[in-house]
């Protein structure tokens, strides 16, 4: 990111909040009790000296870490597997297309049913939700590679799994990075969710449900404020880190850094 | 003791005080007990969290626990929590609402925490005397902390609220109170308690004995001082010192009393929230008869 587009960046969000606090402020419904930007940004500060606060925040982060981790574990060799073998694929590709699409939300109350410790509840709906968008993108990998770089790795001698490792898993390797990104997003709204719809011992969730008990919108905004710049962050830095890894890709595909 | 550790399930609002009042006294440590509290979402929600063990024992509203019964759960109550008092649980419209009278009620839009639970069944009990019934008026289903702003914004007409959502409705938004929704039918009407299931409870019946006692013995200090209630809410909900000091509480009864939850079910019954009769007797765990 450039310096000039940082600025522009922090033009809008400031000019956004300026918005919001005015119509809070002086707007059309100040009987509305909802919190002014600036409200929630002060309360915001102060959760970070809140150690009932950052516990559960540490509490979301592992279970999100967690179950990003599994699901790279379980997709990413799923997804070369059946990148590798097309016939697998094509026998299993109906199931997958119609399972990407349910609403991983909707699973909660399932698994709450299902999978009596609570820990291990909530990592696998992220699990579940995860697994998709990398498998998807490993499959899309796969599909892209250079057909004339195996040939001609096939022709000198080299077997299948030689092939897999030199050429395949290098090529789909910036596929993958991209899924585990989009899909790091989609952990964090699942690690949230089930925090919010099953409650627990601790999580940025559970600690959005105490606060409304108090009728606390203030603070529930704040804890849901840092939420999104985690998501923030983590989009960062993996987007950082596919561009180290990978910059060969963005020059041999064209792609901008976006 | 079969078991020392259990995890317990209670909703952040000022009914389960009494859990966090037997931990902060050392209560349960008297008995042996080691209790982890647990946050959870709704008494219907528990439901499968004691079925497939992650909570050993949890905080119900009778009206679920009776309904999850009347289905077939293997559910028993094994110690009181909460009584509603004048004013826990009232209707309440905007300051400048035409709605002066629960009659006025008829064809309006009136928000509930849950649909099919206490809360329309308290209600409805007011629109009898009213004249009215159920299919008189609209029950919406919305959040206790978002009843407020979605009333204002003309999502709905009424709403039946409970503390501390009472207190901040009032002092934020000047809302007046249009009816006491526990007098009458309802008046003194047991609100929640805590349940295990059947299993759980013939599985470890020390464990639920000392249980019972610690409870008891917090419920009572939860009866005879409102400042050991004040002091507690503030650490286990977000519910301020002051608003804690402010708000309308209803009762901490420290024995499981069959006939007066026998009046739950009656009301259920004749409601039509439930088709044939609970005997609540069957429903419940008495408390161990000495220590």
């Amino acid at each position: 990111m450039t310096g000039a587009r940082l600025l522009r960046g922090a033009i809008g969000a400031a000019g956004f909040l300026v918005v919001g606090e005015l119509l809070i402020r002086f707007g059309i419904s100040p009987e509305l009790a909802f919190p002014a930007p600036s409200t929630i940004l002060l309360e915001a500060v102060r959760l970070l000296a809140d150690t009932e606060f950052l516990a559960g925040v540490g509490t979301t982060l592992t279970n999100w870490v967690l179950g990003l981790l599994v699901a790279t574990a379980i997709a990413v060799p799923l997804g070369v597997l059946l990148g590798a073998l097309t016939p697998l694929e094509r026998a299993i590709r109906p199931l997958l297309e119609f399972m990407r699409p349910i609403p991983s939300v909707a699973i909660i109350p399932l698994a709450i049913l299902l999978i009596p410790v609570d820990e291990l509840m909530k990592i696998s709906v992220i699990v579940y939700a995860s697994v998709w968008p990398i498998l998807i993108n490993t499959l899309y990998g796969m599909h892209d590679v250079d057909p004339l770089a195996k040939e001609s790795l096939r022709s000198f001698g080299f077997g299948r799994l030689a092939v897999l490792a030199r050429v395949s898993l290098p090529s789909a390797a910036p596929f993958v990075a991209t899924g585990v990104r989009i899909a790091a997003g989609i952990a964090l709204v699942l690690a949230v969710s089930a925090e919010l719809l099953a409650g627990g011992f601790n999580g940025i969730g559970v600690y959005v449900t105490v606060a409304g008990s108090g009728n606390r919108t203030d603070l529930m905004m704040a804890a849901t404020f840092w939420a999104g710049v985690i998501g923030v962050l983590a989009n960062v830095l993996l987007m950082a880190g596919e561009r180290r890894l990978f910059h060969w890709h963005r020059m041999r595909t064209g792609a901008a850094g976006s | 003791m079969e078991k020392t550790n259990i995890t317990v399930g209670a909703l952040p609002i000022p009914d389960p005080v009494s859990l966090y009042i037997a931990n902060a006294k050392g209560f349960f440590k008297e008995e042996g007990l080691t209790v982890t509290p647990k946050i959870i979402t709704g008494g219907a929600a528990a439901i499968p969290a004691i079925e497939n063990g992650s909570l050993d024992i949890s905080q119900t509203n009778y009206v679920s626990t009776f309904l999850a019964v009347s289905t077939g759960k293997k559910i028993k109550l094994v110690a009181d929590m909460y009584q509603a008092g004048p004013n826990t649980f009232n209707i309440m419209v905007p300051k400048d609402s035409p709605i002066k009278t629960v009659a006025d009620l008829k064809g309006k839009t009136i928000f509930v925490n849950n649909l099919r639970n206490v809360a329309t069944l308290a209600v409805t009990s007011q629109l009898k005397v009213a004249g009215l019934t159920e299919s008189d008026v609209t029950f919406k289903e919305k959040p206790f902390p978002d009843m407020g702003n979605a009333i204002l914004s003309g999502q709905a007409d009424a709403g039946w609220i409970t503390e501390p959502f009472i207190t901040a409705n009032q002092s934020a938004h000047g809302f007046r109170k249009l009816a006491d929704t526990m007098t009458g039918q309802t008046a003194d009407l047991p609100i929640a308690g805590w349940m295990a299931t059947e299993e759980w409870a013939s599985k470890y019946p020390k464990t639920l004995a000392a249980f019972q006692r610690a409870i008891s013995k917090a419920q009572q200090v939860a009866s005879s001082d409102r400042k050991e209630i004040e002091a507690m809410l503030p650490k286990y909900t977000k519910i301020d010192a002051k608003t804690a000091s402010v708000i309308t509480l209803g009762a901490y009864p420290s024995e499981l009393n069959a006939n007066r939850l026998q009046k739950v079910a009656d009301l259920m019954l004749e409601y039509g929230y439930l088709k044939s009769a609970i005997d609540v007797n069957s429903v419940i765990v008495a408390p161990p008869t000495s220590g």
